[in-house]
């Protein structure tokens, strides 16, 4: 089921209605019910491996705690489950494809099988997920569950399954098994959340998506034209996934859960460093614990510091999709950062401390580095959505020099179009961002009827927007396919 | 924060929208007539109908009429099937159709002309026929078909599409006349940084037409102008879709005119040296669809698997390039010759 059809509003409703009428117990098996129902809409087939990944999962955590001398063999079966599902679903073909690349190279001619089977979506997500309860429980940060049950909701959980925020099982798991009660305020501050998570896939990411496929399924792109589909990509992608994150975050409130943030505005990061720290964050923090910390983290010298950094930006791309333009995307962001670790040592930042939270000021330094590190994103996004090794070479080859002038007007014209649309999403960062820098950290929510009457017009402004501006080409969410 | 404050946010959302309806009031809209398709379309400016293939089509008086989009098209080189079969060939083509449109050719020209060719040909891929929404958001195309009610298309397109669901968005929708605002505010949100960068009409209208053709066919990478996404298995459900399709209706009108039909069923892109992939479903699908078919006392030719069709005929996608072409014409013809004597 997908968030942006009426089939989940309705579905939504009847949760909500049921879910607080039941004990605590009923509440977690109607949770386990609603997420198998939301998760093998279309395909029913799917729900054989989220439950399976679940049952592994949980027999593994019980095994870890039973046997502790044998916590290695249970990890082993936890981790060969989940990346052996992940591989052969999401892997098999890109394994087989390079193969018989490689063998054509060398002379050879072999006629390999490829899978023929959909990716179950999300499956990157929730095995993700299901993973960080048994390394935790083999770490000992955590104890293995006996209720398979709140192990199974933890897992399947509706909200955030196809997507994200991919959640710890040391932050989900405990509200899944206390008691929830049902808070105005969350569900307020959760209604708002989805209207606008509605509005930035419906009206911002839709709209901008149709310039961004347009022009990346051109087959002589100009300058202009192309950079003005990369912008376009790059808020469609933004606009697409912080969507999908508020509306799970929002829809969550309503049945008592508070999930993780997922993006803090990340275009306004001014460093490498600072963007990874406000872009899919929980897929950033997953990866820094259980993949770059383990490879020895920042704790050690300088070569295996990098070496730990390019480690864990590889694999964050090639979590992304099984092509080597995401494997391409990771590296870059890999590098990005260790040059701007070596330009650090050489030339300490000035109001930019290592490892301090963001500069509070907001002046030309700062509105250059941004504009600089949206550049450098834009350039990344670029790696991310060619899918063709030569498109990016020709992409990249290409210079404003050599194009016609009408070229230069159309490349004008669509980045106006996309910047039009985006408006409310650099409206709404902009608002926050010089928020942060007069008062980091405080509170700016309005309270009291004028709060209640702004958010009231912003919601209505909002579905009327909905209803008026909604694109006609209905896209998929952008991280489905991951 | 109070439960009111949650009620007068929900009100907000709920009353504020009427705001498009006041709009509206500012931007009168021409009268415009119902669409053919009330189902799932309002009422717009439409395409006219394409009336003088009736007479066209009478003059020629074909031997052989050829239905479908660019698969047919990419397939099927008139002149040279004139010329080999030493008869009229009536191609009645459009790139980007559907089987609406198939279905509307059929009816408001082929049997409107009174022609009596020996065959009408209907080229589609896999379940084509039984998927009235393929290609039905193609108004521009459809209009030229299209009478200015068409009841038993309409039908079909509410049994398939008219589900609760379905039903309650455009109910929300037509109460805040969303689709009335939609024809004033699109253009005037789409058109705005042309408004910004030319002043005047007639060159910024000109504008607009150069980056639309700049985004054309021509324009696109082989594989994005292919149209070549597989099909799921969840269209190859024949007995679900079959009577919510245009194909019974097909079948009927073309019985009652006296006409025969022949569905080809082109082959896709083959894989290397092997015919395409066909999923289980898919393949009882087909079995389902050719004796379907069959009963209705039609033809059903099906080119997947066909040895002589060999990757070397395909351009992009699952179009055949010029040479392949050719010679799928000429393969087309002989297997017509014995066919039809």
């Amino acid at each position: 089921m997908i968030f942006h059809s009426l089939d989940f509003v309705v579905f939504f409703v009847v949760v909500v209605a049921l879910y607080w009428r039941l004990p605590h117990r009923g509440q977690n098996v109607l949770l386990l019910v609603a997420g198998y129902v939301f998760y093998g809409y279309v395909h029913p087939w799917f729900l054989i491996l989220i439950a399976s990944s679940t049952l592994v999962d949980y027999a593994s955590a019980r095994g870890m705690e039973r046997w502790p001398e044998r916590r290695r063999l249970f990890m082993a079966a936890s981790i060969l489950s989940n990346f052996g599902m992940l591989g052969f679903f999401k892997y098999f073909n890109f394994f087989i494809d390079n193969l018989e690349r490689v063998l054509r190279a060398a002379g050879l001619h072999a006629d390999l099988p490829v899978l023929r089977v959909l990716l179950p979506v999300g499956i990157s997500f929730y095995t993700f997920q299901a993973m960080s309860y048994t390394i935790d429980v083999f770490r000992g940060e955590l104890r293995a569950r006996r209720s398979l049950l709140d192990v199974a909701v933890f897992i399947s959980f509706f909200p955030h399954l196809v997507a994200g925020p991919i959640q710890r099982a040391s932050y989900l798991l405990p509200q899944v098994e206390g008691q929830r009660r049902f808070s105005v305020p969350a569900a307020a501050s959760g209604f708002y959340l989805m209207v606008w998570g509605f509005f930035k896939k419906l009206v911002i990411a839709d709209n901008v998506g149709v310039i961004a496929n347009k022009v990346f399924a051109l087959s002589d792109p100009s300058f202009e034209i192309l950079w003005a589909g990369v912008f376009a990509f790059a808020i469609q992608i933004y606009a697409d996934f912080s969507a999908y994150t508020d509306i799970a975050r929002g829809s969550s409130r309503w049945l008592g859960f508070e999930l993780t943030e997922n993006f803090d505005h990340p275009y306004f990061a001014r460093t490498p460093a600072d963007f990874w720290r406000r872009w899919n964050i929980s897929l950033s923090s997953w990866f820094r614990d259980y993949v770059y910390i383990p490879l020895g983290g920042s704790r050690a010298s300088e070569w295996r510091w990098m070496r730990n950094v390019i480690v864990t930006f590889l694999l964050s791309g090639l979590w992304h999709g099984a092509s080597w333009n995401y494997v391409l995307w990771g590296l870059y962001h890999g590098v990005l950062l260790v040059i701007t670790r070596a330009h650090q040592i050489l030339r300490p930042p000035k109001g930019l401390e290592p490892g301090a939270g963001r500069p509070s000021s907001f002046g030309l330094r700062q509105i250059a580095q941004t504009l600089g590190m949206f550049l450098l994103t834009l350039f990344g996004w670029l790696l991310f959505r060619e899918t063709q090794w030569s498109a990016i070479v020709r992409d990249v080859r290409l210079t404003p020099w050599h194009s016609p002038s009408f070229d230069r007007q159309a490349g004008l014209f669509l980045f106006l179009s996309t910047l039009a649309y985006s408006i409310p999403l650099w409206a709404q960062s902009l608002c926050i961002e010089l928020h942060r820098g007069r008062d980091a950290g405080g509170d700016h929510s309005l309270e009291g009827w004028t709060g209640a009457a702004m958010r009231a017009v912003a919601c209505g402004t909002a579905f009327a927007g909905i209803l008026v501006l909604r694109s006609r080409t209905s896209l998929d969410f952008i991280y489905f396919q991951f | 924060m109070s439960r009111l404050h949650l009620l007068v946010a929900a009100a907000g959302l709920l009353f504020l929208p009427l705001g498009v309806r006041a709009a509206n009031r500012l931007h009168p809209t021409p009268n415009l007539q119902p669409s053919y398709l009330p189902a799932i379309d309002e009422p717009r400016d439409r395409v006219p109908f394409e009336a003088s293939r009736v007479p066209d089509l009478a003059r020629m008086q074909p031997a052989y009429v050829v239905i479908g989009d660019s698969m047919a098209g990419s397939r099927i080189d008139p002149v040279l099937f004139t010329r080999l079969a030493s008869v009229r060939v009536a191609p009645l083509l459009y790139a980007g159709s559907g089987p609406a449109w198939w279905y509307l050719a059929l009816k408001n020209w082929v049997i409107p002309s009174g022609v009596h060719p020996r065959c009408v040909f209907v080229f589609f891929r896999d379940t084509n026929l039984t998927n009235v929404m393929f290609r039905i958001e193609s108004t521009w195309v459809l209009d030229t078909a299209a009478r200015d009610r068409e009841d038993d298309l309409n039908a079909v397109v509410a049994r398939r599409r008219g589900n609760a669901f379905y039903r309650l968005r455009t109910a929300i929708e037509r109460f805040y006349q969303a689709p009335q605002a939609r024809r004033w505010v699109t253009p005037a949100v789409n058109q705005w940084p042309a408004n910004l960068m030319i002043a005047y009409r007639k060159p910024r209208a000109a504008f607009l037409e150069r980056v639309n053709e700049r985004f054309d066919l021509g324009h696109l990478r082989p594989m994005d102008a292919a149209d070549m996404q597989a099909t799921e298995d969840r269209e190859a459900d024949f007995d679900a879709f079959v009577d919510k399709s245009e194909l019974p209706l097909m079948l009927r009108d073309a019985a009652q005119a006296g006409l025969r039909l022949c569905f080809t069923r082109v082959q896709r892109r083959p894989e290397g040296n092997r015919p395409p992939f066909q999923s289980p479903a898919l393949q009882r699908y087909t079995a389902k669809l050719k004796a379907y078919i069959e009963r209705h006392g039609a033809i059903f030719l099906d080119d997947t698997g066909d040895p002589a069709q060999t990757l070397d005929w395909y351009a992009d996608g699952d179009h055949l390039s010029r040479e392949g072409r050719e010679r799928y014409t000429e393969l087309f013809v002989s297997r017509v010759r014995q066919r039809f004597p």
